[in-house]
């Protein structure tokens, strides 16, 4: 599993000093070291695009933030991504839990998404790395690297267990 | 009064040194038109102009940060006020240009006129919010945009215009241009 605590220091170490979103019971353990962290200031949103257009203004300010929410907020994200982050060149980088696989095979809510949620980041053109414990750290610097040299949105998928909960 | 006029009375009212956003349609066109650029111009992401705003208040907490927008993109947005409400940054102030319609788009209604605007945003939390009609009322306007831009902390004029029927020519600029060009003021 990856520590939280370290995490939240590897992106604020890359210059990431807020983060906004959504909720996942993946990502537990992470909201409470975000709520907590004097590194990054975390922002609860109301809704995935909402969070998505805070980290654009944040970006137009001169500052670099991370959005994190569930698979099922890639629906809800469709037009932020298509008509700012990705129309004004934003750099984006999206923290997303990947639900729906094998272990929530009882949570026919997610089944769905989870079928098609790399169709949807493809159909997107999001480039998306799927985040695992080992060799987190060169994951997360090949995304980052992507997002500012080619000032794109940049997706980390991260299924159940990766991240300490 | 429309819309547009309440965007040129901030001419002489604005330092110069605000930071604007505005939501996509007619008032990103009239904001791009009569006030001093370059400033965040949405072309899209309706819904968004304050979660925009927001962001930019956090990035730039030293600066007054200045959101225009339509009722159609507030109301799409209202949970974004919800979440600024609990924040309150100091440095924002939103401008509502109410005229009841999705005027970019042809007129068609909003629900907009059922509301009671001044209960509604005082209700989540921001203690500054004032209303105007400035269809009956076009002397108080200057007042009230003086004391928007005054006030220290988080604040919300709601103006009541008529619909302009007047339509702009597109934002010239390319939005990559467009956040290109803004980025520049924090060189």
């Amino acid at each position: 599993m990856i520590d939280s605590v370290e995490l939240i220091s590897y992106l604020h170490k890359h210059g990431l000093n807020l983060a906004t979103g959504v909720p996942c019971s993946y990502f537990k353990q992470l909201l409470i070291e975000l709520e907590k962290s004097d590194k990054i200031n975390y922002i609860p949103a109301t809704r995935e695009d909402e969070a998505v257009g805070i980290s654009c203004g944040y970006y137009l300010g001169g500052q670099n933030s991370f959005v994190l929410m569930q698979n099922s907020g890639l629906a809800t994200i469709g037009d932020v991504l298509t008509s700012l982050a990705q129309l004004y060149q934003i750099p984006l980088l999206l923290f997303v839990s990947y639900r729906g696989l094998e272990p929530d095979a009882t949570f026919p809510e997610h089944l769905l998404m989870g079928d098609v949620t790399e169709d949807v980041l493809n159909a997107y053109n999001v480039p998306y790395e799927i985040l695992y414990e080992e060799g987190w750290q060169d994951t997360i610097d090949r995304a980052l690297e992507e997002m500012n040299a080619n000032k794109t949105v940049v997706c980390i998928l991260v299924e159940k267990g990766v991240m300490d909960e | 009064m429309k819309g547009d006029e309440v965007v040129r009375s901030l001419q002489d009212l604005l330092k110069g040194d605000e930071l604007i956003v505005s939501s996509n349609g007619n008032v990103s066109r009239q904001v791009f038109a009569y006030l001093h650029q370059p400033q965040v111009y949405l072309r899209g992401s309706m819904g968004l102009p304050m979660a925009v705003g927001f962001g930019l208040a956090l990035s730039q907490p030293n600066k007054q940060v200045i959101v225009i927008t339509g009722d159609g993109n507030f109301l799409m947005g209202l949970s974004s006020m919800a979440t600024i409400a609990f924040h309150k940054p100091q440095n924002l102030k939103i401008l509502v240009l109410d005229n009841g319609s999705y005027a970019t788009t042809g007129g068609q209604q909003t629900v907009s006129s059922n509301l009671a605007y001044e209960e509604m945003i005082s209700g989540m939390g921001i203690k500054n919010v004032q209303s105007v009609d400035v269809m009956k009322d076009t002397e108080t306007l200057n007042g009230k945009l003086i004391d928007l831009l005054a006030a220290k902390e988080l604040s919300v004029l709601h103006t009541l215009v008529e619909e302009d029927i007047h339509k702009l020519e597109n934002i010239p600029w390319h939005p990559p241009e467009i956040k290109d060009k803004f980025l520049e003021k924090f060189d």
